[in-house]
């Protein structure tokens, strides 16, 4: 099989998961859609291993490590997203907004976000 | 059958990577094992101990002489430029450590809601992370390990290893919990992308050249074998990477929202480590792997060092939080150094302009180190005063610490008499004598704005009268203020006699990097 | 086709063991009736009726599956060493127990923080 083949099935995959991260507004999703994208890399590294003949088999490594590495970041991940879920009870990207640039530099209270003053921390509230 | 023999390892050359990573495993072994009450205790020596342990080794490595091919079976290359920036990681990571050391930077229960029961019993039980240790140093191990990788693979590796700790880290603070998180999951996500962009770039190098060794794809390049598409393809992927890690323009979004939500001593850690350790990184892979590419790179290097100058420089003018605006100061400040990157040329031109960009590193990152330890200081009744307004007139009411402020802003713009003056004179000194003057002249542009805005928050400070519900200036535990007296010290130190530092970092650059 | 004769072999002796097992069973092992063996297998959750889009699940299985993957994922870093062991000799033996002790570490702390309790 002409390497052109899987190269161009990487390159689609790595363009699907390039396109799930900037359209979907699910943090999952999101997350699922990078590891698309680390995906369409192993198919590529896997690819080029065989086609270059590699004696040590560098490609193969690389792909092992891409996997381990990818299930770590997985793992930080959902751990992230959990605790915003639990704070947020939402898991849109869209409403993450309160780091933001401020619409007005010179107004200090009115451009407060909101969530300075239900995080100002511990104690009651 | 071909046979695969043992690699030969140079325990010795890789040993500051190998005591800090330890430290860190060690770390989890108290988190599991240590009774509660006595894990802070444990950690505090172990982290420092491990830090200073890591630096006497460098210092012996410089002693006895730096090696002049990489170890590992050329994996990972202990040269000169490595050696100065373990060094400058080294030391910031410790002033950052004893900055990260305050415990009520830190969320009691990370899983907990804000103002939730789990969380009053967590407070009361006097519950603390300490986690934050070994996380940290596994970070640190990273970004030792980054610039010091000289092949694709270990590069990830320690991209990885250097940013998921980071991930985790930002999202602990203790107050603004809701920001915290943000920001942790903005970093997070756009940190895996751009990771993927990387290992994307490196899958078609590696395609390119049939190895991921960085020396091997500059060998490639001169025999001109392979495809070029999947050469420009990669290096281009590739750079896009790196230059999210260092926050250019246009991937510097990330940036100002993470800088604000992480807690400060975290943020103090990224601003200085982090960028170290990528520019390190970007050097190596710019300079040695696709060296030899530099008519084709350094154009558009030349337009991603204006964009992140003038980006940072002006965007930094219209922001309210402090935090905020050090971090489009930092991105402004990675444009410097940028400039640097293009200064490319013979071996004679690249040692200076590598010694100017390690030296810069090195003052840029202890003066924002000082710079966000003051951060830590002024609070509000929710914990740090962010807005820009609460600092009006801090200079009538607590006039020393204003005045330590202003000194780190004076050393950022780049005021004679402060070491940020040299870093910069150096970096644009290197670039001129490399043929980049019209870059030089957006250069001291930008500067000259970013100028403004260090000012403005001077002049807020002395010349405003103080609101009177003003914030506090909190009595710094022996830690935070160490952390000011040694950066204050040291930009104090470093803009008189910067002769020695600028000497090592020549030395160091002297050798450039090996292949 | 000699090359494969040692997988055949394997195919062949899993095959027998798994056939034996499950025709062996039902003479020999005691049956107690009980309705959720009755079920439909779903990973240990209650199969139907759920609440519209499968309702929310408890973290307890979200933790352990991410351990699980984790863990799980770590030993794939064995694999290359084992086409490689004999080449590699004592040096790839020493490296694979410093990576096998590391990975103990961590198993260790999420032991210790009670990561593997159900309750």
């Amino acid at each position: 099989m002409h390497v052109v083949y899987p190269a161009v099935v990487a390159a689609l995959l790595f363009s699907i998961g390039v396109y799930g991260v900037l359209a979907r507004r699910n943090t999952i999703l999101v997350l699922m859609s990078v590891e698309l994208m680390l995906n369409a890399v192993n198919l590529n590294l896997v690819t080029f291993d065989v086609w270059l003949r590699d004696q040590l088999h560098g490609g193969q490594v690389l792909t092992l490590f891409v996997i381990v590495i990818a299930a770590a970041e997985v793992g930080i991940g959902l751990a992230i997203v959990l605790a915003v879920f639990r704070n947020r009870q939402s898991i849109d990207l869209d409403r993450l907004r309160d780091l933001f640039e401020p619409p007005n530099s010179s107004d200090p209270d009115g451009s407060q976000p909101a969530a300075t003053k239900v995080t100002t921390g511990v104690g009651p509230e | 059958m071909n046979t695969i023999t043992a690699p030969a390892i140079e325990y010795l050359q890789l040993a500051p990577l190998l005591i800090v990573f330890g430290a860190g495993i060690l770390g989890v072994l108290v988190e599991a094992f240590a009774p509660r009450y006595l894990r802070r205790a444990m950690h505090i020596p172990l982290t420092l101990l491990s830090l200073a342990g890591a630096f006497a080794l460098v210092i012996v490595q410089t002693i006895k002489g730096v090696p002049t091919k990489p170890s590992a079976m050329g994996a990972v290359a202990v040269d000169g430029p490595t050696l100065f920036i373990w060094g400058t990681i080294l030391v910031l990571a410790f002033i950052s450590l004893l900055l990260l050391n305050d415990e009520d930077h830190f969320v009691p229960a990370a899983s907990a809601v804000p103002g939730s029961a789990e969380e009053e019993r967590a407070l009361i039980e006097g519950n603390v992370h300490t986690e934050v240790y070994p996380l940290a140093l596994f970070a640190i191990g990273g970004m030792l390990l980054f610039p010091a990788s000289n092949d694709l693979l270990i590069m990830f590796v320690a991209l990885e290893v250097m940013s998921l700790p980071l991930y985790l880290l930002c999202g602990l603070a203790r107050r603004r919990r809701l920001l915290s998180q943000e920001s942790a999951m903005k970093y997070f996500l756009l940190g895996a992308f751009s990771s993927a962009f990387f290992l994307y770039g490196t899958a078609l190098l590696y395609g390119y050249a049939g190895s991921v060794d960085l020396a091997k794809i500059s060998t490639a390049l001169s025999a001109n074998v392979g495809q070029d598409a999947l050469l420009f393809t990669g290096a281009a992927l590739l750079g896009v990477g790196l230059l999210f890690k260092i926050g250019a323009a246009p991937f510097q979004a990330w940036k100002p929202d993470v800088y604000q939500g992480a807690p400060t001593p975290v943020t103090a850690l990224m601003a200085s480590g982090t960028l170290v350790a990528a520019f390190g990184a970007l050097l190596r892979v710019f300079w040695v792997a696709i060296g030899e590419l530099d008519w084709d790179w350094s154009p558009i290097m030349w337009g991603v060092a204006i964009l992140t100058m003038v980006v940072g420089a002006i965007l930094a003018i219209t922001q309210t939080d402090i935090k905020r605006m050090l971090a489009y100061s930092s991105i402004a400040h990675a444009g410097f150094l940028l400039v640097g990157v293009v200064a490319i040329g013979d071996a004679k031109q690249n040692a200076t302009a590598l010694a100017a960009i390690l030296f810069y590193l090195a003052v840029y990152g202890i003066a924002s180190i000082g710079a966000f330890a003051i951060v830590t200081m002024v609070r509000d009744a929710g914990g740090e005063a962010w807005h820009l307004s609460r600092w009006a007139g801090l200079g009538k009411r607590s006039p020393k610490l204003a005045g330590l402020f202003a000194f780190f802003l004076l050393a950022f713009a780049g005021i004679p008499l402060t070491s940020g003056f040299f870093g910069k004179y150096a970096v644009f000194q290197a670039a001129v004598a490399g043929g980049a003057v019209q870059l030089v002249v957006v250069g001291v542009v930008a500067s000259a704005v970013a100028a403004f805005f260090y000012v403005r928050v001077i002049v807020l400070m002395f010349f405003n009268d103080p609101a009177p519900d003003g914030p506090t200036v909190v009595l710094p535990s022996w830690g935070t203020a160490s952390v000011v007296g040694f950066a204050a010290l040291a930009t104090v130190v470093l803009g008189v006699f910067p002769q020695p530092v600028l000497d090592l970092a020549q030395s160091a650059a002297g050798s450039l990097f090996v292949r | 086709m000699e090359l494969y004769a040692p997988i055949l072999v394997l195919a062949v002796l899993a095959a027998g063991f798994a056939v034996f097992s499950v025709s062996v069973a039902p003479f020999t092992g005691p049956k107690r009736w009980n309705r959720a063996k009755l079920d439909a297998y779903e990973c240990g959750i209650e199969p139907t009726p759920q609440p519209v889009g499968g309702g929310r699940f408890p973290l307890k299985y979200m933790i352990t599956a991410m351990l699980f993957i984790v863990f799980d994922i770590e030993i794939i870093f064995l694999y290359p060493w084992a086409v490689a062991f004999d080449q590699l000799g004592v040096f790839g033996l020493i490296e694979m127990v410093l990576f096998i002790v590391t990975v103990l570490v961590a198993y260790a702390y999420v032991w210790r923080r009670r990561g593997l309790d159900w309750d």
